[in-house]
C-alpha cells in the first residue's frame, strides 16, 4: 500500500471526510450568521437615535400625563369641536386617512372655524419598527415650525420608506423638501429628543382606549371625547352631529 | 458491546454525528442570540420582526435577569455548547464521557430555561418574539441531538 493510500485509509478510519463536510456546513452557517448580524448592525446607521418608547416614571398620574402628552393643533384653538387623531406614520390606514379624509376635514371643518384638528403620536412599534423614529422626526420638524408640512410629506411618501430598515435618508430628503435646516433636523432625529413626548402621547392613547390606528376621536360641547367608529369624513360628521345635535351640526355640511 | 463504547479517549473512533449536529445548531443559536444581544446594546436600531412582537418582549422586565440580558445568557450558553461539541469531535475526545455529560445536561438546562421563557411569552407578556421562538426550537433540537450521549454514558458505565 502506498503512503497516500495509507493516509486516505487513516482519514476514513477517523472520519476525515465526514469532518470535512462538517467543517464546510459549520463554515456556511458562520458566514451566513456573521453576514446577517453585520447587516442588521450596519444597516441601522442611525447613530444614537431613540427608536422605541422610553419609560417615564409617574405617568399613571393623569395630571402629569396630561402635562407631558402634547398633540399638535391645526385650526382655531377656540373652535367648539376638537377632532383628535392618534396616528402612526408607518400605518397604511393612517396614510390613507392623511391623504383622503384629513384634507376634507381641514377644508370643511377646520378652515371654517367649526373644529380644530389635533394629532397625537401613536406609533405601533411592535409592527412598525421605524414609526417611533418617524414620530420623533415630525416633532423635530415642529421645532422648526414646519410640523404639518413635514407630517404631510411623510404620509404622502409613506410607501417609499415604511418598510425600510433605516429610513433616515428619506426623512432628511423630506426635511429638505419642506425647507427645514437639515443639519439641525438630523442632529435632533439622531438623538433621543422628543422620545419622552412621543412615549407620553402613546400612554395617553392607551389610557383613552386606543388600540389601533388611525384612531379618531371627537370632543366638544363639554362632553368627553369618544372614538369615532367610522374614520371616513361622513363618519366624523356623524360623530359631530351626535355631539351637537342635528340642527347645529347641519351648519357643518 | 461496540468498539465505540469501549473507546473512551482513543483516536480511532469515527466522529459522533450527533455532536456535529449539536455544533451546527449551536452555531445558528449563537447568531440568533448575538442579534438579540446586539439589539440590547442598541446596535441594531429597531428590531426586525416579520411576525410577533419582539419590541414588547424585549422591553419587558423578563428580558433581563437583574442587570444581565437574557440574550447574553443564551449567547454564552450557545458558545459553551459549540465549544464542547467542537472539542468533542476531535479525535482524542470523541469518546469523552465528560463532554458527553456536559452536552446532555447543559442542553437539558438550556431547554428547560427556554421552556420557561416561552411560557412567559405565552401567558405573562402575551407577545411573541420569533427570534426567541427560533432559539427555543434550536436548544430543544440540541437537547434531542444530545440524547445519544446518555446512551454512551450508560454503555460506558455498564
Amino acid at each position: 500500500m502506498s503512503r497516500s493510500e495509507e493516509r486516505r485509509k487513516a482519514r476514513e478510519n477517523t472520519g476525515g471526510s465526514d469532518m470535512t463536510k462538517f467543517y464546510i456546513i459549520l463554515g456556511v452557517v458562520a458566514v451566513v450568521g456573521v453576514g446577517a448580524v453585520a447587516y442588521s448592525v450596519g444597516g441601522a446607521a442611525l447613530g444614537g437615535a431613540a427608536m422605541e418608547p422610553v419609560e417615564i416614571e409617574g405617568l399613571e398620574d393623569m395630571v402629569l400625563l396630561a402635562e407631558m402628552a402634547q398633540g399638535v393643533t391645526k385650526g382655531d384653538p377656540d373652535a367648539p369641536i376638537t377632532i383628535v387623531e392618534f396616528g402612526d406614520y408607518a400605518c397604511p390606514g393612517c396614510g390613507g386617512f392623511a391623504l383622503s379624509v384629513k384634507p376634507q376635514v381641514e377644508l370643511m371643518l377646520v378652515e371654517t372655524g367649526q373644529a380644530k384638528f389635533v394629532f397625537y403620536d401613536f406609533p405601533l412599534t411592535g409592527i412598525h419598527p421605524t414609526s417611533f423614529l418617524a414620530s420623533r422626526s415630525a416633532r423635530c420638524a415642529q421645532d422648526q415650525d414646519k410640523f404639518w408640512e413635514y407630517h404631510d410629506a411623510v404620509f404622502r411618501n409613506q410607501a417609499s420608506w415604511r418598510l425600510e430598515q433605516s429610513p433616515m435618508a428619506h426623512f432628511l430628503n423630506f426635511a429638505a423638501d419642506v425647507g427645514l435646516d437639515v443639519d439641525t433636523f438630523e442632529a435632533c432625529v439622531k438623538s433621543d429628543r422628543h422620545a419622552e413626548l412621543v412615549s407620553a402621547n402613546m400612554r395617553l392613547g392607551y389610557e383613552l382606549g386606543v388600540n389601533g390606528t388611525p384612531a379618531i376621536m371627537v370632543q366638544g360641547n363639554n362632553k368627553p371625547p369618544f372614538l369615532v367608529p367610522d374614520n371616513s369624513f361622513a363618519g366624523i360628521q356623524a360623530a359631530i352631529e351626535q355631539i351637537l345635535g342635528p340642527a347645529e351640526a347641519g351648519g357643518a355640511n | 458491546m461496540s468498539v465505540e463504547a469501549h473507546d473512551m479517549g482513543g483516536a480511532a473512533a469515527a466522529p459522533p454525528m450527533n455532536r456535529m449536529v449539536v455544533a451546527v445548531l449551536a452555531m445558528g443559536g449563537f447568531f440568533v442570540a448575538l442579534y438579540l444581544f446586539a439589539h440590547n446594546l442598541g446596535l441594531t436600531g429597531p428590531i426586525v420582526c416579520g411576525v410577533g412582537d419582539c419590541a414588547t418582549v424585549q422591553a419587558s422586565q423578563y428580558a433581563k435577569i437583574g442587570p444581565i440580558p437574557v440574550s447574553l445568557i443564551g449567547l454564552l450558553g450557545y458558545v459553551v455548547l459549540l465549544l464542547l461539541s467542537f472539542v468533542g469531535l476531535q479525535p482524542n475526545h470523541r469518546g469523552s464521557k465528560l463532554i458527553g455529560g456536559l452536552l446532555l445536561f447543559g442542553s437539558l438546562g438550556g431547554s428547560l430555561f427556554s421552556a420557561y421563557l416561552t411560557y412567559l411569552e405565552a401567558f405573562v407578556i402575551e407577545a411573541w418574539c420569533q427570534y426567541c421562538v427560533i432559539s427555543a426550537i434550536l436548544i430543544t433540537l440540541i437537547f434531542l441531538a444530545s440524547i445519544p450521549e446518555a446512551m454512551r454514558l450508560r454503555e460506558g458505565s455498564s
